[in-house]
C-alpha cells in the first residue's frame, strides 16, 4: 500500500493506495503516527484509492484515531469504497469513522 | 452434472505476505468466474482474507517447524467454498460464534465479520492440521 501526505490549511490530508490490510495497517499507523508527531492533529485519512480493507486495516484506522485524539485532534475518512463502506457497516464502526464524502467536506463544519 | 467453475490454490508460509498474495488468487479466480455477483466476491474475499490471517496472527505451531498456510477457493453459480489450512498448528478451539468487538478495541471483530459473511463456517482438525471450511451460498442478500 503507498502513502502519501499533504498538509492542507485546516488537516493533513493522507491518501491510501492499495490494500489496506496486514501488510498496509501497520504503515498507515507510522505514517499517521509521523504526522501527529510532527505535530497535525486534524488528519483526513482519503481512501479513495483503497480498493480493500479488512480488520486488520480497520484496527489500524481506530488505532490512528486514538493518536489524534489523544493529540487534542481527530481523524476522519473520506471518500470510501464500497468495499471499504461494507467493512465499516458490518462491525457498526461507520458510527465512530463516518465516512464523508470527500476530503475537504470531512473537517469543513468544525 | 457438470457445472461451470472456477478454482485457485496456493500454499506458504504462514505469513502476511501469503495472505497479501492471496488477493491474487481471489481476482484471477473472479476474472475467470464472470458469473459471480460483486455482492458475493466482495463479502467471500474479505471472509477468506480474515481467515487466512486469523491463521497468521492466531495459529500456534505443533512442533519446532513453522505453520504453512494453504488456501484452495472454488467458485460455480451457486456457491463459492474455500478450505484454509493451518498445516503443523496445534490443535485450536476457535469460537465462531463470538460478538463482534466493542468500538473501542482495535482487534476481534475477525471472526464475526466471517459469520457474517458467510452461509457456513466450519472449524475442525484433519491430522495435523486445522481446516477452516467456508461456504457462501450465490446471491443470499437478493433472497
Amino acid at each position: 500500500m503507498q502513502f502519501t501526505v499533504e498538509q492542507k490549511p485546516r488537516y493533513a490530508h493522507i491518501t491510501g493506495t492499495g490494500r489496506l490490510n496486514m501488510v498496509g495497517a501497520p504503515r498507515l499507523r507510522e505514517v499517521v503516527s509521523k504526522v501527529v508527531d510532527e505535530g497535525s492533529n486534524h488528519v483526513v485519512i482519503d481512501l479513495g484509492g483503497t480498493e480493500f480493507m479488512d480488520s486488520s486495516g480497520l484496527g489500524a484506522l481506530i488505532g490512528c484515531l486514538k493518536l489524534a485524539r489523544q493529540a487534542g485532534g481527530d481523524l476522519r475518512i473520506a471518500n470510501v469504497r464500497p468495499q471499504v463502506r461494507m467493512v465499516l457497516e458490518l462491525t457498526s464502526m461507520h458510527r465512530v469513522l463516518n465516512p464523508y464524502d470527500t476530503a475537504d467536506a470531512a473537517f469543513a463544519d468544525d | 452434472m457438470t457445472e461451470p467453475g472456477s478454482r485457485r490454490s496456493r500454499r506458504g508460509p504462514a505469513d502476511a505476505r501469503t495472505v497479501d498474495a492471496l488477493h491474487e488468487d481471489l481476482d484471477a479466480l473472479w476474472a475467470e468466474a464472470g458469473f459471480v455477483p460483486d455482492s458475493d466476491r466482495m463479502a467471500f474475499t474479505l471472509a477468506v482474507v480474515e481467515a487466512a490471517g486469523n491463521v497468521v496472527v492466531h495459529a500456534v505451531p505443533a512442533a519446532e517447524e513453522p505453520i504453512e498456510l494453504a488456501v484452495e477457493l472454488a467458485a460455480d453459480p451457486q456457491r463459492l467454498e474455500a478450505r484454509i489450512y493451518e498445516i503443523g498448528a496445534a490443535p485450536a478451539h476457535v469460537d465462531l460464534t463470538g460478538p463482534m468487538a466493542q468500538e473501542h478495541h482495535e482487534s476481534g471483530r475477525g471472526l464475526a465479520l466471517i459469520q457474517a459473511l458467510v452461509s457456513r463456517v466450519v472449524f475442525e482438525r484433519h491430522g495435523d492440521t486445522n481446516v477452516w471450511k467456508l461456504c457462501r451460498e450465490c446471491g443470499r442478500d437478493e433472497a
